[in-house]
């Protein structure tokens, strides 16, 4: 059985930077469209993350001397929450500053974090992380990328697909093989830092359903990597990975991606109106958004303290995407009224969020997968 | 002093609230044992200030109790009695002895209260004010009764006016904790079920497609107790400083919740969770009626849409941080 999540706040001195983030993002964000804010965390804008580097406000949790701040968890979460509520185009940063740079923190040699961290926070090292390829999705262990040794450092062939900013990006962290076979499952992967950059890198952008390019395919052929290209210890990718998705699976970001849609309609119904139906439904999602949040903050504080709320935060991500995909649904149901002529701009949040919405329950764990966890945590398989 | 609280009500529930006491109960037989243990408890006066006989605790420390009453189906108005003892004494009024239903207003001098309710007053909004009125006074109309209440009548204008208290507000703060508790117990039921029952040579817990659903019970029930939690957050002008607009999310959150989890749990424990014999419907029932006391979804969704489109707030994120946001136990006003 999981245990309770007991009630927890956000620490007073992590609030305190909540005013600051505000006051920026009021000055850099209302100009930008709703459908492009929208877009959420997918929305990448290479000069807003430099902007948020000479705040201080990336690698918010890398210690001082790797160029962060050395603040916990919860600053990051303050930050995380405000960008995305106001629709920030955060995609450049997100991932190296949400994963990879605390992968490399916690796994990486010394000469890796003075390489990598600085560069994080000054904005000048963005990051994907090669994961799915054409024929592994789900099935992370069965990936047939491979690693072999060569002198003292590694050659590299294979392909990795659906990778977030593949072509955007300096560099991939990237699952592969480094000894026995796909039967081998979790034995034998290892965790490298590929510079993509490098010769022998072919990446070719896929569009997606709304028009936009945010991920790629990326082929491997004969890259050659240095010694240090290896993250953490061989034969340790999985373990390593695992630990890397507990991070990902609970903030707010599991929440907030439609965050925008909401406030925009909410905003439409204060001007034109609301009937009940319209009253009822912004209240449900509001008493939603307040429970996810809480359960969200709660497993936060248990990653504060050491933890590692692995099943806990599966629940959170997959009750807080299942009410990311509700908003658009119910808006929409909504919005239909005949007679209603609901604003453009709105039209247009709601017709890129409804679009995406089913990869919401996709990306970073798929929702059966989340729920074969939490049936684990509970003592069923 | 939760885990004090909690041992101690389990204990009682335990020794006192057994099945077989629960049942007797819901089936007309006397409650006076176990009411009896659960006056001498003191958790009745748990809300009440200390100066005036109280245990001057907050919600939030009371929340233990309600969850415990709800995992043993207790039959007996204890939330209902311990808030209005807590109305009374903040109106300088001392409570009657013996139960406290709150009633729902049905009509003048009228009010719904769940079937079967061991109560011996009710208090009841009447306009601006509230009444205390004697059960024993009262005349059930049958034709306006049903399995998921009854409906009680007093001669018009019968009761001393007593200053207004919140008890719409209030009852739904104690029914959706009582709520959470029980879906608590449905999912520790349903799971040891799960793995205890063969079919096909294997645990139904083996099946993919039943752990899904267990999965998803899980997380109904983890949202729940979490909404609970919110919801005892003392920093209203209700009753004990229960906050309305805390109480709608949780109310319509678990009331959500309790539909899908009680579908759920019956699916699992198949034509046995139908049965009389086990305890599941007990629990089920529980959820039935109190989703339809004291508002369900529908009343405080739109309650909590209005209350948000008639502030200021152009975020929900910032209005859910200034009014429905985590507050930790130690850090409450």
């Amino acid at each position: 059985m999981i245990g309770t999540l007991p009630l927890a706040a956000i620490p007073p001195e992590d609030e305190a930077l909540r005013p600051e983030i505000r006051d920026f993002l009021r000055g850099t964000v209302p100009s930008i469209p709703p459908e492009r804010r929208a877009r959420s965390w997918m929305g990448f804008d290479a000069e807003f993350s430099r902007k948020l580097a000479e705040r201080g406000w990336l690698g918010l949790t890398f210690p001082k001397e790797y160029g962060g701040a050395g603040r916990g968890p919860f600053a990051r979460y303050v930050l995380a929450e405000e960008l995305l509520a106001a629709g920030a185009p955060v995609s450049a940063h997100w991932i190296a500053d949400r994963q990879s740079g605390p992968l490399i923190h916690r796994f990486g040699t010394e000469a890796q974090r003075c390489f990598y961290l600085p560069r994080i926070c000054r904005a000048e090292a963005f990051f994907c992380i090669g994961m799915s390829e054409p024929n592994t999705g789900s099935d992370l262990a069965s990936v047939t990328t491979r690693a072999v040794r060569e002198g003292d450092g590694w050659r590299l062939n294979g392909a990795k697909i659906w990778t977030t900013n593949a072509h955007r990006s300096q560099y991939m962290i990237a699952l592969v093989r480094t000894s026995g076979t796909p039967q081998d499952r979790h034995k034998g992967l290892s965790q490298v830092i590929v510079g993509l950059q490098a010769p022998g890198i072919r990446i070719s952008p896929i569009r997606d359903l709304a028009g936009d390019a945010h991920f790629s395919e990326v082929v491997f052929e004969d890259v050659m990597l240095p010694a240090d290209a290896l993250i953490g210890e061989e034969g340790s990718g999985w373990m390593q990975v695992n630990a890397e998705l507990a991070f990902e699976r609970s903030g707010p970001e599991r929440v907030l991606s439609s965050a925008v849609l909401l406030d925009c309609w909410a905003q439409w119904l204060r001007e034109a109106g609301a009937d009940t139906a319209a009253e009822a439904l912004l209240g449900r999602l509001i008493a939603h958004l307040a429970v996810l949040r809480a359960m969200s903050v709660a497993v936060t504080s248990r990653l504060v303290e050491g933890e590692s709320p692995v099943v806990e935060a599966a629940l959170v991500k997959d009750l807080g995407t299942e009410f990311e995909q509700l908003i658009p649904t119910a808006i929409a149901n909504i919005l239909a009224s005949p007679g209603h002529l609901a604003p453009g701009p709105l039209m247009r949040a709601l017709a890129y969020t409804a679009a995406m919405a089913p990869s919401f329950s996709l990306r970073g764990g798929t929702r059966e997968i989340l729920r074969g966890m939490i049936a684990r945590g509970m003592g069923l398989r | 002093m939760d885990g004090l609280l909690v041992r101690s009500a389990e204990e009682l529930f335990t020794r006192h609230a057994t099945s077989e006491a629960v049942r007797a109960i819901r089936a007309g037989g006397s409650p006076t044992l176990l009411w009896g243990e659960i006056e001498a408890s003191g958790f009745l006066d748990a809300l009440m200030p200390e100066d005036t006989g109280g245990a001057g605790l907050g919600p939030a420390e009371a929340l233990p109790l309600l969850l415990a009453a709800g995992r043993f189906a207790v039959p007996l108005p204890i939330g209902d009695t311990m808030l209005a003892r807590a109305a009374l004494a903040a109106a300088g009024e001392a409570a009657p002895e013996g139960a406290i239903a709150l009633g729902e207003p049905a009509g003048d001098s009228a009010a719904r209260l769940p079937p079967g309710c061991h109560a011996d007053w009710v208090l009841l909004s009447r306009g601006s004010a509230a009444v205390l009125l004697p059960i024993a006074d009262a005349t059930p109309d049958a034709d306006a009764s049903s399995p998921l209440a009854n409906v009680l009548r007093w001669p018009n204008h019968a009761g001393r006016p007593l200053p207004a208290a919140d008890v719409l507000a209030a009852g739904a703060w104690s029914e959706a904790a009582i709520m959470a508790g029980a879906m608590e117990r449905i999912l520790e039921d349903t799971v040891r079920h799960a793995r205890d029952r063969q079919q096909f040579g294997r645990p139904i817990a083996a099946f993919q497609a039943v752990q899904q659903q267990l999965s998803v019970l899980t997380e109904d029930v983890f949202a729940s107790r979490m909404a609970a939690q919110l919801a005892s957050v003392p920093d209203g002008e209700g009753i004990a400083g229960l906050n309305p607009a805390r109480i709608a999310a949780a109310k319509l959150r678990i009331g959500e919740a309790s539909v899908r989890a009680a579908v759920i749990a019956h699916a699992v424990h198949g034509a046995m969770g139908i049965t009389e014999e086990l305890d599941l419907h007990l629990l089920t029932s529980l959820l039935r009626i109190g989703r339809m006391r004291f508002g369900g979804e529908a009343h405080w969704a739109a309650w909590l849409g209005r209350h948000y489109l008639a502030g200021d707030a152009t975020e929900t994120l910032a209005f859910v941080r200034a009014h429905l946001g985590p507050v930790a136990p130690e850090a409450t006003p």
